[in-house]
């Protein structure tokens, strides 16, 4: 499978148009993964991509610490979901809310040659990723020829 | 209310401006809430960090412009996707209330927050009524 690079210093034009192609480009011809997910239009969407060694979830979810957000695995499924706090203050009012507040829960069945056991996730600048190697035996391997 | 499920919303395109470099732009999801002293903003706009955020009042108009990382791509390819990424933009027009010299922004998990302090004139002020 091919892998992209999206690097603003190979190319500083057109670096997001590429992207935003591609994902576009998945969400008009579905690659026949089924994630068994509940269903576009759910919040928060999901973006899932491959890489060398195994697949990644992100999630954008912004305004939340790592502490109100939940990762489980269970067998193939992974379940991600959390409380997003209004956080409205006191003393005032509201002008406009268009940011959405409450809790969530997605999950996702994962491809069997995955290994939940060793996802890895980070929270950085409200987006959520998760990271799922591999298992050894799926990963790709150099072969070497023998000297006949 | 505490207990309410996230409303689903879907990301919306910036149509009305067009930009200068390719790609889609996104509109923030905002909220505004305004208290006796000040106006209160607070934007989602993640994938952003604070370096990569533009803040501009010009003309009684506050601009704001984030780009997002795209170094978070490399090496990836989509399988499946909800969402597209984009920068985002927004543009909003301030009352002659609002003390722009003053206005305080912080970056904090993809959200900005900005704190828009009103100018001395404007704040709300009690008037004490002297018993004749």
């Amino acid at each position: 499978m091919a892998l992209f690079r999206f690097s603003p210093t190979l190319d500083p034009i057109n670096a997001l148009l590429n992207l935003q192609r591609e994902l576009e480009r998945v969400v008009d011809n579905p690659l026949g993964l089924d994630l068994g997910l509940s269903g576009r239009g759910v919040s928060p969407a999901v973006n899932v991509f491959s890489e060398r060694d195994g697949y990644v979830v992100r999630m954008e979810v912004p305004g939340m610490s790592p502490e109100q957000i939940n990762i489980e695995s269970h067998g193939r499924t992974l379940t991600l979901s959390g409380k997003r706090d209004s956080g409205a203050p006191q003393g005032g009012s509201f002008h406009r809310r268009e940011r959405s507040s409450g809790q969530f829960s997605r999950s996702l069945q994962l491809p069997a040659d995955l290994d939940l056991s060793r996802a890895e996730a980070s929270y950085k600048q409200g987006m959520l990723t998760v990271r799922i190697p591999k298992k050894e035996e799926a990963k790709p391997r150099q072969i070497t020829i023998k000297a006949a | 209310m505490t207990n309410q499920e996230l409303t689903p919303r879907e990301k919306q395109e910036l149509t009305r401006d067009e930009q200068t470099r390719p790609g889609r732009t996104y509109v923030p999801d905002v909220d505004i809430y305004e208290t006796a002293d000040s106006l209160w903003l607070w934007a989602d706009m993640p994938g952003v960090d604070e370096h990569s955020l533009e803040l501009n009042v010009a003309d009684g108009v506050l601009a704001i412009q984030g780009r997002v990382a795209l170094q978070d791509y490399d090496n990836l390819a989509p399988v499946y996707t909800e969402y597209n990424v984009g920068n985002y933009a927004r543009r909003f027009t301030l009352s002659n209330e609002i003390d722009a010299e003053h206005i305080k922004a912080r970056m904090t998990n993809g959200v900005l927050e900005l704190e828009l302090p009103k100018t001395e004139r404007a704040k709300p002020r009690r008037i004490a009524v002297a018993a004749s």
